[in-house]
């Protein structure tokens, strides 16, 4: 075994053994515990995959945000006898029922797909056999540039080099834009619900 | 590439997809539920992110992971909005509480 | 090309071609943070938020009128702007139109009606156009990236609006259920994305059926059919499934409308209003581009026409079990809001059936003797034709509610005995809304019906089950007759009780006005249906060209 695959392993390893132990947990304080690990180590498969950028988004916003404050979730709501949830073992079969048949159904669709053939159905050619360049040399593993253009709507990836008159390729200003107005409308929703609440009438009911 | 193949990324992804799917069928808390959507949509990631590396559809995969992420914290910042408003009512964010609605 | 000209062409592609035919949802913004901009500077006394977001969504609707009168003038090209992200046709121009028509009417109620108060205003309104944005971005897009984040703007929103009212229990609750099943589902779509993106190496609609076809034609052999069984074809279906659940759930189909009853009861009839017409409408337009799309070019469909057939046949019985599971449930309802959530259910599912139709005519071999483009687009028109009525036959009833719920403090039917002797005006408002409802001549609702169900029994001729719906349709229609004469019962037939709680002020001429406004459309629309078919004609026969 090569040392990306070692690596790979054990990140996989601790990717899925942290999201079933989500699962298992009984308690909210460890299945928030679980989820970091998980996610955390996931963060590392996306550095396997050669995609840097989203890696460090995950690990900055993922990991660092949108988990902690799932933990401040849990810190202001989970009073003592709530902290510890049961499950009975109807619904322990259950859920091992419903686990097993979505896992069969991706199993003998999106597993057993043969995505090289795919690939070189549309394209013509086997992009996993691309040989990827190390870091810093050329394109591949070094995302961020593209990334960052791509998000100013620049796909200088594909168009550098292409005819005059071809139309320029798909760029990701408009969403870029548009998240942040989405992001202010939440903030504003999410503090009008969290903000301390004032006497209501009673109005209906 | 390095002996890693895309299977094995959409294998890790559809063990993710799957706990998170079982989670929130399964808690009964309103933040063990989030924790499942969390787990779900971190499996879709893996699949976007393997897939740029090494299907057709090259880098742009890779763009739509990314605002995956922060819609993502946009939905788990309301929800736990609804949550905190949900507890000052009823003392709880159990989700067999809210029993007031039904028929 | 180098980088400069790259950049020079993106410039010019972003000012001059996106952004004028993008300006009315620029226009949404910019009064988004407006209001904030007024509240933070204490103007609001002189210039409350109502009055500040009437005019920007005023200077949208203007402006989306313009733009679709553009359309018609010759040498005006549609097509895709944004780089591919968004599409401009006259689709998507009656689509602003119906969304901004409809939320200028809905600002208007809720400033009659007086929900929000003077000091939530802001955020209310915030909410609202901020959801209304995420809905201008489903019905345009155009990639998968903006059907996800179309939904999920739509939907993020729409939560706390649910729970607007948080001191109270039933609305926390309430959107504490829409949160659960909504982000569920988004997370469900958005693997589903995942699939489709891998399988067709694209996200955009425009390249998304070509792909596809590309691909089927590889795993195919000559003279058989594609099988299940076949990982290519099993992935696709899985990918597509899986985006449509996230697409039902915004048109509470079931299964997935779990969430619907209980929003609507926990929200405030204003919102359960907003959120009834027009998420619906939106959803309905993200649903015929992404069927659409993954059609693609529908004259060479022989080889794999089962996938499409499949399809087509699943949304039908979604579309038969939605609609029978909405109109039997209504039955037993006590709740006023709760009814017309199960009745928007059920609607749902009619409007649905268009779409079925629309893909098992699709699906046809070209060797059979029928125009497609032709009998596709009649599907179209009934769908539109059906929401337009929908708009305001919806909103009329849960205006009603509203303004009835400010005179007797309650929305249970109990306490509407005689109510439409009181306030006779409401009281046959809701009449007009509620038979065209129904689906009975002469008002619009019955335009609507027919045209779905007329296309229904054209796609019949190509494949047996959509007869079943067809029947099954009908049988509903009746169905729901009862339940619906009986809220026009309780109204005009029986007693107020002796002892009932007084009205709390005498009718008020603006509600009634408004709420005549409102419903007069489902009337006239009914008798002169001229007008409005041939709009929505001319806009279905454009995604067929």
């Amino acid at each position: 075994m090569t040392i990306p695959q070692i690596l790979f392993y054990i990140f996989a390893l601790v990717t899925c053994g942290g999201a079933i132990a989500v699962v298992v947990s009984q308690n909210v304080v460890r299945m928030a515990f679980w989820l970091i690990v998980s996610l955390g180590s996931l963060s590392g498969l996306f550095f396997m995959a050669h995609a840097d950028f989203v890696a460090g988004a995950q690990l900055l916003i993922y990991v660092g945000g949108t988990l902690v404050l799932l933990v401040f979730g849990v810190m202001l709501t989970a009073s003592g006898a709530q902290r510890q949830l049961k499950m009975s073992p109807a619904d322990g079969f259950l859920a091992a029922g419903v686990g097993t048949v979505f896992l069969t159904i991706i199993m003998s669709t999106v597993i057993s797909v043969d995505w090289d053939g795919v690939s070189k159905t549309l394209t013509g050619e086997v992009v996993s056999q691309k040989i990827p360049t190390g870091y810093n040399k050329g394109e591949e593993g070094n995302t961020i540039r593209r990334l960052g253009l791509g998000f100013l709507g620049i796909r200088a990836d594909k168009d550098l080099g292409a005819p005059e008159d071809k139309k320029i390729s798909t760029g990701y200003l408009l969403p870029f834009e548009i998240v942040s107005i989405h992001l202010l409308v939440v903030l504003i929703g999410a503090s009008y619900l969290a903000r301390a609440k004032r006497k209501v009438a009673p109005r209906t009911n | 590439m390095e002996g890693i193949s895309l299977n094995s990324f959409l294998f890790v992804g559809a063990i993710l997809f799957v706990s998170g799917i079982v989670c929130m069928a399964t808690k009964r808390n309103l933040i063990g539920i989030l924790m499942g959507v969390e787990l779900v949509l971190n499996g879709a990631n893996v699949n976007l992110v393997a897939f740029s590396r090494y299907s057709s559809i090259g880098i742009d995969a890779k763009f739509i992971a990314l605002f995956v992420i922060v819609l993502a914290a946009a939905e788990a910042a309301v929800a736990l909005a609804i949550a905190l408003s949900f507890y000052n009512n009823h003392q709880t964010i159990d989700v067999d509480q809210a029993d007031e609605l039904q028929g | 090309m180098n980088f400069e000209s790259l950049l020079n062409k993106l410039i010019e592609d972003t000012l001059q071609l996106s952004l004028p035919l993008f300006s009315a949802e620029l226009v949404l913004c910019g009064t988004i943070v407006l209001m904030l901009l007024v509240r933070l500077f204490n103007a609001d006394k002189f210039l409350p938020a109502y009055i500040v977001s009437i005019i920007g969504v005023g200077i949208s609707f203007a402006i989306a009128c313009c733009d679709y009168s553009k359309l018609s003038t010759p040498g005006f090209a549609t097509g895709e702007i944004f780089t591919g992200l968004l599409i401009f046709d006259q689709f998507t121009a009656f689509f602003r139109i119906f969304l901004l028509l409809f939320l200028t009417l809905v600002i208007c109620l809720t400033e009659l009606s007086g929900i929000p108060d003077r000091e939530d205003g802001p955020d209310f309104y915030t909410l609202l156009i901020g959801s209304t944005i995420g809905m201008l971005l489903m019905i345009s897009a155009n990639h998968l990236l903006i059907l996800f984040i179309g939904i999920e703007m739509t939907s993020v929103p729409s939560y706390v609006l649910v729970g607007f009212m948080k001191g109270r229990k039933k609305s926390s609750e309430g959107s504490l259920k829409y949160v659960v099943y909504g982000a569920g589902t988004a997370g469900v779509m958005l693997y589903g994305i995942s699939l489709l993106v891998g399988l067709l190496g694209t996200a955009n609609f425009s390249e998304m059926g070509a792909n596809l076809h590309q691909i089927l034609a590889s795993q195919s052999v000559e003279g058989v059919a594609l099988a299940i069984s076949n990982p290519v074809v099993g992935t696709l279906l899985l990918g597509i499934m899986m985006v449509l659940v996230g697409i039902a759930f915004k048109l509470s189909l079931f299964p997935f409308h779990f969430w619907c009853p209980d929003a609507f009861e926990g929200a405030s009839a204003e919102v359960a209003g907003y959120l009834s017409v027009a998420s619906k409408g939106a959803a309905f337009a993200l649903l015929v581009r992404f069927c659409l799309s993954i059609v693609g070019d529908y004259s060479s469909v022989d080889q794999f026409s089962n996938i499409y057939l499949a399809i087509g046949i699943g949304l039908g019985v979604i579309a038969v079990v939605s609609a029978t599971y909405g109109n039997l449930t209504a039955y037993t309802q006590n709740n006023i809001k709760r009814l017309f959530a199960y009745s928007t259910i059920a609607h749902a599912g009619y409007m649905l059936m268009a779409v079925a139709a629309l893909m098992v005519i699709m699906s046809a071999d070209s060797g059979a003797d029928i125009n497609k483009a032709e009998l596709a687009s009649r599907c179209i028109q009934g769908l539109l034709y059906y929401l337009t009525v929908y708009m305001f036959m919806n909103l009329g009833a849960f205006a009603i509610v509203a303004f009835i719920r400010n005179q007797i403090f309650s929305e249970d039917l109990e306490d509407y005995k005689g109510i439409g002797k009181a306030f006779p005006v409401l009281g046959i408002c809701m009449g007009i809304c509620i038979f065209s409802l129904v689906g009975l001549p002469p008002f619009g609702g019955f335009f609507g019906k027919f045209a779905i169900f007329a296309s229904l029994y054209e796609a019949s001729t190509i494949h047996w089950s959509m007869f079943v719906v067809l029947c099954l349709a009908g049988l509903n229609t009746v169905f729901s007759l009862y339940y619906y004469v009986r809220i026009l019962k309780t109204m005009f037939l029986e007693e107020r009780p002796e002892g009932a709680p007084d009205f709390q002020s005498e009718p008020n001429l603006w509600n009634s006005g408004y709420v005549v406004i409102i419903s007069a459309p489902a009337l006239l629309l009914g008798i002169f249906p001229g007008r409005l078919s041939s709009t929505v004609q001319d806009i279905a026969s454009v995604l067929f060209n």
